[in-house]
Formats: C-alpha cells, sequence, structure tokens
C-alpha cells in the first residue's frame, strides 16, 4: 500500500506538488495521467525517493520511507523509465540481475532469475541472455528493461512512460504483456502516461493531475461517466464520444500507420526495416500495394540462405478483414487468437490498417459507458 | 656495411641503455600521473563545485611549457632522475584528468537515472555504469599522456639526465646529422609504437557492449 | 630579452599554423570525399604528432639546416592532425537534410562544397586551428634547439645559467600567449556557433 499524506514539493517559486494526498492499495495498477507539468513524474519519483518532498510523508506499507535506507529502499521497489537505460556495458542477463545482486542473491539464483524472465516473456534464453542493449530493437529493450525492474520480485513497481517512445504495434504488445505480467504477478504498479487511451487499457484506477493537484481519481470507467471537469472531459476527449455499437465498423478502430513490406524485397532488407521500425512482423504486399501475407522474425530466422526474399517465407494464414465488417467479428477473432493484431484490407485489397487490443478496450468502453 | 658495424660497435650498448632510462622516464611518471588524473578526476566530477574552479586553473598550468617545470625542479632538486620524473608526472596527469572528467561527465543521465531507481549507491553507480562507459575516454588521456611523456622524455638529456634526447643534443652540438638520427628515429618509433599499444588495450578494455558506438563515431 | 623575442616566438606560429591550414584544409576535404585515402591520410596525421616535437624537429634539420625553416615545416607537420581531422569531422557532421537539400536543388559537387558544407563545417574546423594554434605556441619552444630563437632560447638560456628571471620571463609570455589566443579564438567560435544554431538554441 502506497500512501501520500499532504505532500508538497517546491522549485523555488513553482510548485510542482501541492498538498497530494491519496492511496494505492496493494495489487492495484495505478495510472498518473494530466498535461506535461502537472508533477505526475514528480509524484512517481518521489515514491523511490529520487526527489525528495518539502512537506508531507509518504508511507508504504504503513511505513514513513523517509525514515528508510535510500538505497535499501530503492531496491525493493522496481522502476522502469522511458529512455530505457539498459546498462550498455552490459548483457541483457547482467542487466536484468543487476539488483539481485546488489541484494547478494547467490549465482544460481542469479541464473534462475535470467532464465525465468525471459521465459515470461518469450525471449528464448540462449538467443537473447548473452546480447547487448545495443543489438537489441527498442520494443526488445524495453522488455528487458520492464524485467530488470521485476527481477527481485520488488512488491511494488514505478514505471515513468515506459512505452512512450516506441511505435503504436510494440507499444499495445507490450500494455498486453504488462497487463498480463501485473495479473499474474500481483504488483502494485504506479505508472505515468500522457496517454488517456493506454491509461484506460491498463488502470484499474487513473489518478488525473494538474498543477500539482489531483483532479479526479477514479476506476476508468468512473472517469468514463463522471468526468470531474473540463480538462479531464478533454482528456478523455474521443474516448467519451458516442457511436451506435451497432454500426461501429473494422473502420473505426483502424490504426493506419503500420508498417509494410514488398515481398520481392530480400530478407535482409526486410529484418532492416523491423529494427528500425522497432517490430516482430510486418505485413507482406505485393507490386500493387495489395495483401498477401505476413512475415515475421520467427519465419525469417527459421530459413537460412542470402539469396531468400520475403515472398519464401511470407504466411497468408490469418484472416483478414474488409473495413466495412462488423467491428464485433474483429474483436472475436483478434481475442480468440493469440495474434496481437488483426489485418484489415480496402476493397482494392489493399492494406487498410490493423485492429489491435487496445482498439477492444476502446471499443468496450465506448459501448459501455460511452 | 662498415659504418653500420662502427656504428654499432660505437654507439649500440648506450642506445640500448639509454632506450631502457627513456622507457624508464615514460613507464615511471605515467603510472604516477594516471593513478593521480583518475582520482583527481574522479574527485572533480563529484565534486562539481570545486570542478568550476580547479578546472581552468589546472589549464592555465598546462600551458606551461615542460622544459619549465624540469627547469625549475632542477634547479630545485638538482640532477636526480627524480626531478624528470616528477615533472613528467604531472604533465602525464593532466591529459588522464581532463579525460575522466570529460568521460564521466559524458555519461548519460538516463543510465544514472536507471542505476538510482535500481538501488545502487554512489560507490556502485561509479564503479559499475560510470567508469565502465568512461573508459574508452579515460584510455584516450592515457594515450596522450604517454605520448606527450615519450616526447618530454628526451629533455630530460637537457639536463644530463640520459634518455633517447642524449643523442639528439649532442648531435645538434657536435653537428652529426646520423646521432642525431639514433636518438631521434627510436624516439619516434617508441612514441608510435606505445600509441598502437594503448590503441590495442583500448579495445581490448571497453565493454563489448558499447565497442559498436565506438566504432560508429 | 624584449619585445621581439616575444613576436619572433609568434611569428614561427603563425606561419606553422598557416602553412598547415594550407595543406590541412585540402587533406581534410579529400578524407571527406574518398574513403580510401581518409584512413591513410588520417594515420599519418596521427603518426607525425605522436612523433617526439624534438626528434622531429631533429630530422628535419638534417635536411633543411638549422634555423627557423626548420622550425615551421616541422610545426606544420606537428599542427596537421587537428586541422585535418577537424575539416573531416566538420563536413561529415552537417546535417543530411542539408546536404539531401543542396543536391535536390541541383547544385554541383563542387558548389556545394564552397557555398554548404564548408561554411557549415567552418565553426568545427576553426576549433581544430585553435587547438593547433594553443598547441604551436607549446610547441615552438623547441625552436631553440634547432636554432629558431624565440621565447624557448630565453628559458634555455635561464635554465643553464641559473637565472629566474629569464625563466619566468618566457615562460609567463608563453601562457599569456596561450590563454589570450585561447580565450580569442575560443569567443569566436562561441559566436561561430550561435550563428548557425540560430534563434532557436
Amino acid at each position: 500500500m502506497i500512501q501520500f499524506e499532504h505532500v508538497v514539493k517546491k522549485y523555488g517559486d513553482a510548485t510542482v506538488l501541492d498538498d497530494i494526498s491519496f492511496t494505492i492499495e496493494p495489487g492495484q495498477f495505478a495510472v498518473l495521467i494530466g498535461p506535461s507539468g502537472c508533477g505526475k513524474t514528480t509524484t512517481l519519483k518521489t515514491i523511490n525517493r529520487l526527489i525528495e518532498p518539502d512537506d508531507g510523508t509518504v508511507r508504504i506499507d504503513g511505513d514513513d520511507i523517509s525514515e528508510v535506507n535510500r538505497v535499501q529502499l530503492r531496491r525493493r521497489i522496481g522502476y522502469v523509465i522511458q529512455q530505457i537505460g539498459l546498462f550498455p556495458n552490459m548483457t541483457v542477463a547482467q542487466n536484468i540481475t543487476v539488483v539481485p545482486k546488489l541484494l547478494k542473491y547467490s549465482k544460481e539464483d542469479c541464473d534462475k532469475i535470467v532464465h525465468d524472465m525471459l521465459e515470461m516473456v518469450d525471449m528464448p534464453y540462449d538467443q537473447y541472455a548473452h546480447k547487448y542493449p545495443s543489438e537489441m530493437s527498442g520494443g526488445q529493450q524495453q522488455r528487458i528493461g520492464v524485467l530488470r525492474a521485476l527481477a527481485a520480485s520488488p512488491p511494488i513497481v514505478l514505471m515513468d512512460e515506459p512505452f512512450g517512445a516506441l511505435d503504436p504495434m510494440t507499444r499495445s504488445a507490450l500494455q498486453d504483456e504488462i497487463l498480463h505480467l501485473q495479473k499474474k504477478l500481483k504488483k502494485t504498479i504506479v505508472f505515468v502516461t500522457h496517454d488517456m487511451e493506454e491509461a484506460l487499457n491498463l488502470a484499474d484506477v487513473i489518478i488525473f493531475m494538474e498543477n500539482g493537484k489531483i483532479t479526479q481519481m477514479a476506476p476508468p470507467e468512473e472517469m468514463l461517466k463522471n468526468p470531474a471537469n473540463e480538462s479531464v472531459k478533454n482528456f478523455l476527449g474521443k474516448h467519451i464520444a458516442v457511436d451506435d455499437p451497432s454500426t461501429l465498423t473494422a473502420a473505426d478502430f483502424l490504426r493506419t500507420n503500420v508498417v509494410t513490406v514488398d515481398s520481392k524485397k530480400s530478407l535482409r532488407t526486410c529484418t532492416a526495416q523491423m529494427m528500425r521500425s522497432n517490430v516482430d512482423s510486418l505485413i507482406v504486399t505485393d507490386e500493387n500495394d495489395k495483401y498477401i501475407g505476413t512475415v515475421s522474425v520467427e519465419d525469417i530466422k527459421s530459413v537460412s540462405g542470402d539469396d531468400l526474399r520475403v515472398a519464401d517465407v511470407l504466411k497468408n494464414d490469418r484472416e483478414t478483414f474488409r473495413v466495412d465488417d462488423d467491428a464485433k467479428r474483429c474483436f472475436d477473432k483478434l481475442l480468440s487468437t493469440k495474434d496481437n493484431y488483426v489485418i484489415v484490407l480496402k476493397h482494392d485489397d489493399t492494406v487498410a490498417g490493423i485492429i489491435t487490443k487496445t482498439s477492444i478496450a476502446k471499443a468496450l468502453a465506448e459501448r459501455l459507458w460511452g | 656495411m662498415e659504418y653500420l658495424t662502427k656504428m654499432i660497435d660505437l654507439y649500440g650498448e648506450s642506445l640500448l641503455r639509454n632506450i631502457g632510462i627513456h622507457l624508464l622516464y615514460v613507464f615511471a611518471s605515467v603510472s604516477i600521473g594516471f593513478v593521480l588524473g583518475l582520482t583527481l578526476g574522479i574527485l572533480l566530477y563529484r565534486s562539481e563545485k570545486y570542478a568550476k574552479i580547479i578546472l581552468p586553473v589546472l589549464s592555465v598550468f598546462n600551458t606551461i611549457p615542460g622544459i619549465v617545470f624540469i627547469g625549475i625542479l632542477f634547479l630545485y632538486l638538482g640532477m636526480k632522475p627524480a626531478t624528470v620524473i616528477i615533472a613528467l608526472s604531472i604533465y602525464a596527469m593532466f591529459p588522464v584528468l581532463k579525460n575522466t572528467f570529460v568521460g564521466l561527465t559524458n555519461v548519460e543521465r538516463r543510465y544514472i537515472e536507471a542505476a538510482r531507481g535500481c538501488g545502487m549507491n554512489n560507490r556502485q553507480i561509479l564503479f559499475r555504469v560510470e567508469l565502465p562507459l568512461a573508459i574508452p575516454t579515460i584510455i584516450g588521456g592515457l594515450r596522450m599522456a604517454t605520448i606527450y611523456t615519450v616526447s618530454w622524455s628526451v629533455l630530460a638529456a637537457m639536463i644530463g639526465l640520459g634518455g633517447l634526447g642524449e643523442f639528439i643534443y649532442q648531435g645538434i652540438n657536435i653537428n652529426r646529422n646520423d646521432i642525431i638520427l639514433l636518438g631521434a628515429i627510436p624516439a619516434a618509433v617508441l612514441a608510435i609504437a606505445l600509441g598502437l599499444l594503448i590503441d590495442v588495450l583500448q579495445r581490448k578494455v571497453t565493454p563489448r557492449g558499447i565497442r559498436k558506438e565506438l566504432n560508429r563515431r | 630579452m624584449s619585445v621581439s623575442i616575444i613576436l619572433e616566438h609568434l611569428l614561427m606560429v603563425v606561419a606553422a599554423v598557416f602553412c598547415s591550414i594550407l595543406v590541412g584544409l585540402p587533406l581534410g576535404i579529400a578524407s571527406y570525399f574518398f574513403t580510401r585515402v581518409r584512413r591513410i591520410i588520417l594515420f599519418v596525421a596521427d603518426v607525425l604528432q605522436t612523433v617526439p616535437s624534438l626528434a622531429l624537429l631533429g630530422i628535419i634539420m638534417i635536411f633543411v639546416g638549422a634555423g627557423k625553416t626548420t622550425v615551421i615545416i616541422g610545426i606544420t607537420l606537428y599542427s596537421l592532425l587537428p586541422i585535418v581531422r577537424n575539416t573531416y569531422l566538420g563536413l561529415s557532421e552537417v546535417d543530411p537534410g542539408v546536404k539531401e537539400a543542396a543536391r535536390g536543388m541541383g547544385m554541383s559537387r563542387f558548389y556545394r562544397l564552397m557555398h554548404v558544407e564548408l561554411p557549415l563545417a567552418f565553426p568545427i574546423i576553426f576549433t581544430g586551428i585553435r587547438i593547433a594554434t594553443v598547441n604551436a605556441i607549446g610547441t615552438v619552444v623547441f625552436a631553440a634547439s634547432v636554432g629558431g630563437g624565440g621565447l624557448g632560447a630565453i628559458i634555455y638560456k635561464g635554465i643553464r645559467v641559473m637565472n629566474m628571471k629569464w625563466i619566468a620571463f618566457g615562460t609567463l609570455s608563453l601562457m599569456a600567449m596561450a590563454i589570450v589566443f585561447d580565450i580569442a579564438m575560443g569567443g569566436i567560435e562561441t559566436r561561430l556557433n550561435r550563428k548557425f544554431s540560430g534563434p532557436s538554441n
């Protein structure tokens, strides 16, 4: 349990935190949101004492943290930052075991942690444990960033816009993973974002801040139903907009900024494209931009040969949808498979976009409380 | 051919001795200078307040030519190897100190914040994150220190303390080109060889994960 | 012991740095244009700076004889590295967007170099010239050993006859010269940088 009691923080004349009080229950996923400069990151950083408040008390499980040794405190709190901050001089395994090593875990325990952690996010140990951060994509790096925070099983994890620098597809995949991890590990998570969609998708409770004060603290559904004031309403924006669910089509939920690759391209170009856009799979098109399948990192890894082209490894076993198909059909499909997204085509078979699980959350929210 | 055997007979032994003396000066002063420079560099990095005053003062001192240091120390300490070693150690210290400070200062904030968030104390952050990331720059300072020292060690001969400068000064004085080369060429080779050696060292001690970044630069 | 010695010293520095710019700038541009010669040029410049100054001067003296010419040639070679390296660095760090725009507008290779790339690279090149100049002020001290005179001569003489006044005069003049050049050229550098980074910075 995290309790803020009348916490104040000032920088010169500016009051960044203005008498903040709230409580986050154990196992809750709390999301801090608000316009830039509202104090959300400051609030987060007072929890692991990267920032010391000028007044008031922060308690964890009842103990005043200003009386706990700062360094000891941080070892019991996971911390993930937007800039990822994996130590470039250490391998993945070394990065993950930074905190366990600080806590003097045995070598065997550390080894086991690395194995368990990588397994949790489906990154094979043999393939990744001894890589350096510079050898991985941004999405993979931030997965390791999250694992590093979880490695010593801290009951509390702080995340400061952890997915802010990632592309939309990787971002929603990581959101799904973090939700999954939280369900499984029952951590108390405090998460800072400025993206309302992300907040609605992840939060048990949203804390909306403005000018160093809490404007509203409520579960997502409550916030959507009764936004406390205009600025909360503005932030919720399109998520409140009413739509007749029966008329919703796939087109209403499209992410249109998808990365595609021409089937004639070499696998090397394709891999480079994946690295560049931080994604694990690409949609494959022919020379007329028409959809012909998908290609994933796994597909590429399973073959060898320099002269292979995308056309040689692509898969077209996915069911695709049209832009005017009923949205619900897409969601059913998405929920019933392991894929992170379904593909939506225009009538000329060119790619219109994709629908992800984040889109579902949005749709359900609008359907229920719009 | 005859000339060569004659030269070797006449100067072979003293050439080897002077290379040895030269190397001794370089090795002793660079070792002392490196330890001093590294320590002071870390201390200054940790106390920004003093760094702002001390660094400019040091760079002013750095403009004093090595010959003056050696000369003045010679006047006070006399003709001892210690005179040369003390002067050169101070000289070797400057680039190491400066590069240590710069290398540490250039470590990106995010790594330090991540380290602090992980619960490392200042000492752990220094040894596990900051120093490893600053190593390429620090070794760059060591390289400069070494090359400068090889160069300034030539001056030892000016106050009669041997080293390869002995041949250069002697050659200039008695107007014998071959004697000048006898000192100049080994000194040049020594500097280049030590420079290359340190390049290899730099590649060896740079953590693998940041080597790529280094090559890109 | 007078102002003329300072001027003598300064003359050798300026002459050497000037020659070094004349030689170094084209070499830096060549390194930027031709990947193959880049390694060789930078390696040679690096080696030249690695060779102990007095050894370099001694070797040159054998060919040119004692005197100021030897000093100027030696310091020219010695100053090449910062100028060549910074010319190359400056040119390669010009914003690729700007380079592409220039190419897109149909400028010829030479025109692009003269009107876009070199002007934009100039602040970094100037830094190289500053480093070369300040280094040269210190290195010209060795001129005394090869009959070139300058402030080194008075320091040598001072040490030999244990005259602290001469040593102090030589040293302080040198320090002042190095500091004045460093600060003055540093100031120009800051202004150059401000000019190019525009109002956003």
